[in-house]
């Protein structure tokens, strides 16, 4: 997939609000028809590295490039590429949703036919053609949002920058943003998109990168992330048959106990709960063991970890 | 305003050929021009259509004309058309006009990028490939039409006030002419004012001062009519009318330029080159006040020995004030700025002083006002040379030196407050990090040092009655008593004192010079460096260079 060269590439960024590292160092880089997600929990410096590449803030140090372009020192020739969807609206008092996108057309210098082109094209994606006519203010939360990403599409940039655009959608609106985005990266877009939530990216994303306190934790394929986020021990459950009396799940805890490789044992009733470390094969043989010392495994589980959990693994949830 | 729109007449079968071809190209004239016009310009003016502020402002005006009319025309009664109440009348309709056009636009035009700024729409509007001299040409034009459209709205009032006579139609004219020009005036300082702060407060306090100064303004405006309208008149005929007009519309062209390009750079990207073409602006300005001096000088107002000091003075205040912001910006040129610096010995020699930066800046200024002096004593010598002549004014030798003494002071006090101010804003910047405002901020406080540290000494040194009001050597710091001594001297010649500040004042800039030049050639060593190879790329790509392009010797 990675074209020539990156599309959107962040140069050891840094951005300090006296005292608060706000983006802290951070490198990466996103490729002509790539979705990339930027996942971190609150105050995290999302939207201030977005701003950055907006070019609506300045780096403290470091250097971020759309299409090769520096935002430091070429924001005009940035601007002409980039679409921004900030975490807010913006719209005007007394203009309706074909007068905005077309002012946002204008001021990008699109003229003519093409101007009345480009501006039913993205009514027609965004599906806001059956607004065209009402004044932006009355739109409701998910309309709006829709009118910023087709402001944001309106010159139809190859790369676009997207802070949370699925906050505050209801399911069937985030699945339809979901759908945009990747239909837009299909054309051959470059997509940074922002959001707290892993799993709501991991399907659309080809890759991601964690931020806390303005640091990268992690940056690669949601599988790298779940594998390199996977923790040296798995939670495992045990339960043996017929054992009301619970005096085999003793026995097995005690089994247990003498192992190294087993923490934080917890017998209750028929089930026996600990943590195991190692590999999925340690696991395996660790069940034969119990088979060969005679217990009677009706189920043996090690549950499987969530992005959830592979979030909050990465993440340490310190705020600044 | 849709240009798309296909236009009706064309499908209308238009009965002639000729008609339907003018329908065609007014058409097709409408549409290059609805193309053409500035995005913000369009946007706006469909607000203004739709919004109900608007249209009650638009209406109370149209009601007050419609009152005043009724009123007038009721107590002038059946002889409205023989007596002369056009003056009564035409005041009343002016002052209707006037408060729209001197109050509420400008405060508008301030409003408009603040309101901007809150709603966040300006951020959205900033990232797009709109300039920022067409962000301010936008708003400026919206302005603009709204000028027009109350000016429209009293138009008739307007004609109405002629017919009932006793009142010319150059007064109604000029005195039109000045209120719109005012407005547009202020409404270009209402939006260099807007983009002076985005913070709250600041904001507040700006528009209670704004208004204040707008409803001030307002009353002067109506002095200014009951002048014209009661008082002075005014005569077309009359030559010096022209020539004040000439004058004043020259000082209101430069400085409305230099306010525009100031409001641009102010919204201009931090790592932009935010001074040249300001530099550019006050040079001309400059220009044009030497001109405008040479032409009372040697022109057809003759014997004019006051225009010397008085084009040494204006020309001293220009430069100090420009002195002031440009010694504020930043040493740092960023690499787009080094991108376009010259490199050629004619344009490092000559243009190097229009790249930005502090000490650059400072140079710039106190070489023109330096260059001012020159002028002037070349005036002077050419004066003397012809003494008698009946080419040039009539000259007194003890002016000439007054003149002189008065233009040398003036030159070294700009040079050393502006030095020292410029060696302090360096010495801050090495420990904090602070903007363009602190070098007025540091200039009003070295004067306040200079003149009041002076005066206290001088006030608790010197006995009661034993000259404590009198002018000494003390006060050398003191720019405004040691000038104004100095011009009061006029008659008696040169005294002792105005020989020592002659010696005392001009070293001392010189020494602060000195002192600054380290940092000036800092900034002056800076070279061009490359454009990136992606830029340059891409620039090959749009325009290729032409074959025998010969670079330019001020390159
Ligand atoms: N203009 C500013 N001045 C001072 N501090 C700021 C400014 N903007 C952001 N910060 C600080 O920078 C840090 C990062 O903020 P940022 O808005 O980038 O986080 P975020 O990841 O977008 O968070 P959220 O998910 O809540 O939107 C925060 O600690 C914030 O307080
Ligand atoms: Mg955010």
């Amino acid at each position: 997939m990675p074209a020539s060269h990156p599309m959107i590439e962040l140069r050891n960024l840094h951005r300090y609000f006296d005292e608060t590292r706000a983006v802290d160092n951070v490198s990466f880089r996103v490729y002509a028809g790539q979705v990339f997600g930027y996942i971190g929990p609150n105050g995290a410096g999302k939207t201030t590295s977005m701003r950055i590449l907006a070019t609506l803030d300045l780096p403290t140090a470091g250097d971020a490039l759309i299409d090769g372009f520096s935002v430091v020192n070429d924001p005009d020739r940035v601007r002409y590429r980039l679409g921004f969807m900030p975490d807010y609206f913006g719209t005007y008092a007394n203009v309706n949703v074909r007068e905005y996108l077309d002012f946002f057309a204008r001021a990008y210098q699109i003229r003519g036919q093409r101007r009345h082109d480009a501006v039913e094209r993205v009514m027609g994606f965004t599906g806001l053609d059956v607004l065209a006519e009402k004044p932006t203010n009355g739109l409701s939360k998910g309309m709006k949002q829709r009118l910023c990403l087709g402001r944001s599409l309106i010159h139809d940039p190859a790369v676009l920058v997207l802070d949370e655009p699925a906050a505050g959608l209801d399911p069937r609106a985030r699945i339809e943003v979901r759908s945009m985005i990747r239909s837009l990266a299909n054309e051959g877009k470059a997509i940074l998109i922002s959001s707290h939530i892993l799993t709501e990216l991991a399907e659309v994303c080809d890759e991601v990168a964690i931020i806390e306190q303005g640091r990268l934790l992690a940056v690669g394929s949601v599988d790298e992330i779940r594998n390199q986020a996977r923790p040296p021990q798995n939670a495992v459950e045990v339960r043996l048959l017929d054992d009301v009396a619970g005096t085999g799940a003793a026995e097995l805890g005690r089994w247990l106990g003498d192992r190294s490789d087993v923490k934080e044992l917890n017998v209750n009733g028929d089930s026996v709960r600990f943590l195991h470390a190692g590999t999925p094969e340690d696991e395996a043989s660790l069940l034969r063991s119990m088979i060969e010392a005679g217990f009677r495994v009706i189920a043996f589980g090690s549950k499987d970890q969530t992005l959830e959990d592979v979030f909050m693994q990465v993440t340490e949830g310190r705020v600044q | 305003m849709s240009t798309q729109a296909p236009s009706p007449t064309l499908e209308l079968a238009a009965p002639s050929g000729a008609v339907a071809r003018w329908w065609k190209t007014a058409d097709r004239a409408l549409a290059w021009a609805g193309e053409r016009l500035n995005p913000i310009l369009v946007k706006e003016t469909r607000q203004a259509l739709k919004s109900k502020q608007f249209m009650v402002t638009f209406g109370l005006l149209l009601a007050c004309g419609w009152i005043w009319s009724i009123i007038g025309v009721s107590s002038i009664g059946p002889g409205a058309w023989h007596g002369e109440s056009g003056p009564e009348m035409f005041m009343g309709y002016y002052c209707i006009l006037a408060f729209p056009l001197i109050v509420i636009v400008p405060f508008a035009a301030f409003r408009s990028l603040a309101g901007e700024q809150e709603d966040r729409t300006y951020e959205l509007m900033s990232i797009t490939t709109l300039g920022p001299r067409q962000i301010v040409r936008g708003k400026l034009g919206s302005s603009v039409m709204q000028m027009l459209i109350y000016l429209s709205a009293l138009s008739p009032c307007l004609a109405f006030t002629y017919m009932l006579r006793g009142l010319d139609f150059p007064t109604i004219l000029f005195s039109t002419l000045y209120v719109s020009l005012g407005s547009l005036a202020l409404s270009m300082v209402g939006l260099f004012l807007g983009t002076l702060t985005a913070e709250k407060h600041w904001q507040i306090m700006l528009s209670v001062a704004w208004i204040a100064g707008l409803l001030y303004a307002f009353g002067g405006s109506i002095a200014l009519a009951d002048e014209l309208i009661f008082g002075w008149g005014i005569d077309v005929l009359d030559a010096e009318f022209w020539q004040v007009n000439a004058a004043i519309f020259t000082a209101y062209v430069a400085y409305f330029v230099l306010i525009f390009y100031a409001a641009a750079s102010r919204i201009t990207f931090s790592t932009d080159n935010r001074s040249t073409r300001l530099r550019a602006v006050m040079f001309v300005q400059f220009a044009l006040a030497t001109a405008w001096m040479a032409w009372f000088w040697v022109g057809p107002v003759r014997g004019e020995d006051f225009a010397l000091p008085v084009y040494l003075m204006m020309v001293g205040i220009h430069w100090y004030a420009m002195g002031v912001f440009m010694t504020g910006e930043s040493p740092e040129l960023s690499l787009r700025v080094k991108r376009r610096l010259p490199q050629s010995f004619l344009g490092r020699g000559f243009l190097t002083w229009f790249n930005p930066g502090p000490g650059t800046g400072y140079v710039f200024a106190t070489v023109n006002l330096a260059a001012a002096v020159f002028v002037v004593l070349f005036a002077v010598v050419v004066a003397e040379s012809f003494h008698g002549g009946e080419f040039l004014p009539q000259w007194d030798s003890d002016h000439v030196e007054q003149t002189l003494a008065f233009g040398v002071l003036f030159l070294s006090y700009v040079v050393a407050y502006l030095g020292v101010g410029l060696l302090l804003v360096r010495m801050l910047r090495r420990a904090v990090r602070v903007g363009i405002a602190l070098a007025p901020i540091m200039q009003i406080l070295l004067l306040l040092i200079g003149c009041g540290v002076p005066w206290v000494v001088q006030m608790l040194t010197f006995p009661d009655e034993g000259g404590r009001w009198d002018y000494s050597l003390l006060q050398a710091p003191d720019p405004f008593w040691s000038l104004g001594y100095v011009v009061d001297d006029w008659q008696s010649g040169l005294s002792d004192d105005t020989g020592w500040l002659l010696v005392i004042v001009p070293l001392t800039a010189l020494l602060v010079f000195l002192l600054n030049l380290r940092g000036v050639a800092h900034e002056v060593r800076q070279v061009r460096i490359a454009k990136p190879k992606r830029v340059a790329e891409e620039d090959a790509e749009k325009l290729p260079p032409p074959e025998s392009a010969r670079p330019s010797p001020w390159d």
